[in-house]
């Protein structure tokens, strides 16, 4: 099959049993690959009401039609499972060099089922694949460990690896990979903890067969071209995702303070100019990227390295901890990853954790004695620790995830726990900013910024207005976007240096022989996007709108301080907000796809 | 007396989809860009002569201002 690897890989931890099978040509058809394949395999395998934390979830692995190819930012990998965080859909991006390895491997997916009754690694040599012993591995860092695995089997083997957080069941544990990428969000590494299985090591040299080899050469030097000539590529390069944390201090978007605000006045200090300066050593790219977004950082006065912060980091660990030095908010970012953790839950729950100390909901009895307060890095520092080490007490708690912290501790605590569904907020505070707080709450998988970044949209049409054009393009960016991790390639060259969207067509169709237009692609993200939906219902008795709701800081408390100080978005637009887009999505009342709307996206085999 | 504004990406939208455009020196970005029509709250970095500069920054003979915006975000 054409811009495929052709075979899904099973691997079945309990038995032992490896298989292969050709990739299903329909499910490519009807999914074309990564998030597709994911969402498609684990609604249709893991059985309804399987426990997150048992044998019968499955993690999917899988690569897209574009990933390994000569096509910008085509190194991403989606890692699909049930959330052991939120009891929902999950699925994780990670940039990297790890998909294109797995497809020159042949495979388009690898799905790990059943658990392991020892520690094991997945070796994989092209057609050689086989598991083999980790338990001298169990315990440590990813960072470490992965050294190890390199100096063992060499440079062009590729690894993907859980650290601590992952073996201890930290809820929002992460995937980690080539030494500071992540598949961070929703636990994905915590599955991968519970079935003992410590790393992924592939390397493959298979070629993939594609339709149209000139067309092909063709459409991907024209993307390449397209990049290379953007405006804007030099200062991109220069800063990363971190250009944004000055914009949005300014624009109160900034998340501090555990979102009680959206300008930091310690800010200044963990710009993205100052941490060029300040800790920037190189910059870092992912495979086939002309626009390397990664920066590797030196942090003096703690002797260490690390690659980052990004934005979504410097703000969860930085401002939302009330932490305004970028060496802190890097050192912070190294133990996460070492560690195994996904930055923003853990900056989210630490950031809640503070919030309850300085309101003497915790003591110092419940934090180990350490003055648990917005700004004491240190303290934060060992709660990282703590939490990645499921330490009993607050450790442990707080890596259940802030939801489940707040309703074991309660005391209101649950009314500044920042989630939807679970899943902690990402870093943009959205007091008011209505595309975006409506992009969060119906995001997929819970509060995750990606699927939709509609806050300059705020800022175009006016940031308070809740009118049926916001949510128009909530849900154009929600059907668009994800598609990138559908095909395999970084949704960022398109986002940042605004390539023409279009190039990707005549590229996609000479790789895999089929024409599709953005329409056609649009059409399979919404439908991946009402599957994940279905997804969520059929996992939770009761599920609908009261699931979509944000936390109450956001409709209840105006930011006291900074540029948003004052101003909140009303209970009765958030209603609002809510009733338009379940109207235009053609889903009930209650946010649950209609018949129709079902039938209509071909989903009709999936109804209850 | 003028100065030559590069916007990037998507925010050559404003100017009609052109590379650059030329404006009045002795205003500041701020009160160029109004004249552009440009929202400045989305503006997120400005690149003046190659060196980063505050949107109250006075235009000056023969600058060449990048703007950079964060339309599709992260």
């Amino acid at each position: 099959m054409n811009g495929y690897g052709g075979s899904i890989l099973r691997v079945d931890l309990t038995s032992g049993k490896i298989t292969k099978e050709p990739t299903p040509p329909k499910v490519a058809r009807d999914y074309i690959g990564g998030r597709g394949f994911g969402a498609y395999f684990l609604f249709k395998e893991v059985p309804q009401d399987a426990d997150p934390l048992g044998p019968q979830n499955k993690l999917i692995i899988s690569s897209g039609p574009l990933s390994g190819m000569m096509i910008p930012g085509a190194g991403k990998c989606d890692f699909t499972t049930k959330s052991p965080l939120t009891g929902g859909y999950a699925s994780a991006s990670l940039g990297g060099h790890f998909t294109a390895e797995m497809k020159y491997t042949g495979l388009d997916s690898i799905i790990l089922e059943g658990i392991s009754p020892k520690p094991v690694y997945l070796f994989i040599d092209d057609d050689k694949v086989e598991l083999r012993d980790a338990s001298a591995m169990w315990g440590k860092g990813t960072l470490t460990l992965e050294k190890e695995l390199k100096g063992k089997f060499g440079e062009e083997f590729q690894v993907a690896l859980i650290g601590p957080g992952g073996e201890n069941g930290v809820a929002y544990a992460s995937i980690n990979h080539d030494y500071g990428r992540q598949a961070g969000r929703g636990g994905v590494g915590t599955v991968m903890g519970v079935k003992k299985v410590k790393a992924i090591v592939l390397r493959g040299t298979k070629s993939v067969p594609v339709a149209d080899p000139e067309g092909y050469r063709k459409a991907g030097m024209a993307l390449f071209k397209v990049c290379k000539d953007a405006t804007g590529l030099k200062e991109w390069q220069t800063y990363g995702t971190t250009i944004v944390t000055s914009w949005c201090d300014e624009v109160g978007a900034l998340p501090t303070r555990n979102f009680s605000a959206g300008s930091f006045e310690g800010g200044k200090n963990i710009y993205g100019p100052v941490m060029r300066k300040e800790i920037v050593i190189t910059d870092k790219g992912c495979f086939g990227c002309p626009s390397p977004c990664g920066k590797y950082s030196h942090m003096k006065r703690y002797n260490t390295n690390v690659e980052g912060p990004e934005y979504e980091t410097i703000g969860m660990m930085g401002s939302n901890l009330g932490i305004g030095d970028i060496q802190d908010v890097a050192q912070a970012n190294l133990l996460c990853d070492e560690l195994g953790v996904d930055t923003i839950s853990t900056g989210s729950a630490i950031g809640w954790a503070m919030e309850c100390y300085e309101k003497g909901i915790l003591t110092k009895q419940d934090t180990y004695g350490l003055e648990l307060k917005f700004g004491n890095a240190q303290a934060a520092f060992a709660m990282i620790e703590k939490i990645a080490r499921r330490e009993p007490g607050l450790g442990a708690l707080l890596g259940e995830g802030v939801k489940r912290a707040a309703q074991k501790i309660g005391k209101g605590s649950e009314k500044f726990a920042i989630h939807v569904k679970g899943m902690e907020q990402s870093a943009y505070a959205t007091h008011n900013a209505t595309a975006m707080l409506l992009a969060y709450m119906t995001c997929d998988v819970g509060a995750h910024h990606n699927r939709a970044w509609a806050i300059t949209y705020d800022l175009q049409v006016g940031r308070d207005q809740v009118v049926p054009e916001k949510v128009a393009r909530v849900i154009w960016l929600q059907n668009f976007r994800p598609m990138f991790d559908v095909l395999g390639a970084c949704r960022l060259q398109w986002v940042e240096l605004s390539i023409d969207r279009d190039l990707y067509v005549p590229a996609l169709e000479a790789i895999t022989g089929v024409h599709r237009s953005w329409g056609d692609l649009e059409k399979i993200g919404e439908r991946i996007w009402n599957l994940s939906r279905l997804y969520w219902a059929r996992e939770n008795e009761g599920f609908g709108r009261s699931w979509d709701m944000p936390s109450p800081r956001f409709y209840e408390e105006p930011p006291k301080t900074g540029v948003t100080a004052g101003q909140i978005t009303r209970l009765e637009d958030v209603q609002r907000l809510l009733d338009m887009y379940y109207e235009q999505r053609g889903w009930t009342s209650e946010g649950l796809p209609t018949r129709e709307t079902l039938q209509r996206l071909e989903l009709a085999e999936f109804a209850a | 007396m003028s100065a030559i504004i590069r916007p990037a990406g998507a925010l050559k939208s404003y100017i009609a989809g052109e590379n650059e455009i030329e404006v009045d020196s002795g205003q500041t970005l701020k009160q160029a860009l109004g004249i552009l029509g440009i929202p400045s709250e989305i503006v997120a970095l400005v690149i003046v002569n190659e060196e980063q500069q505050p949107k109250d920054y006075l235009l000056q003979e023969g600058d060449v201002v990048k703007l950079i915006a964060v339309i599709g975000g992260g």
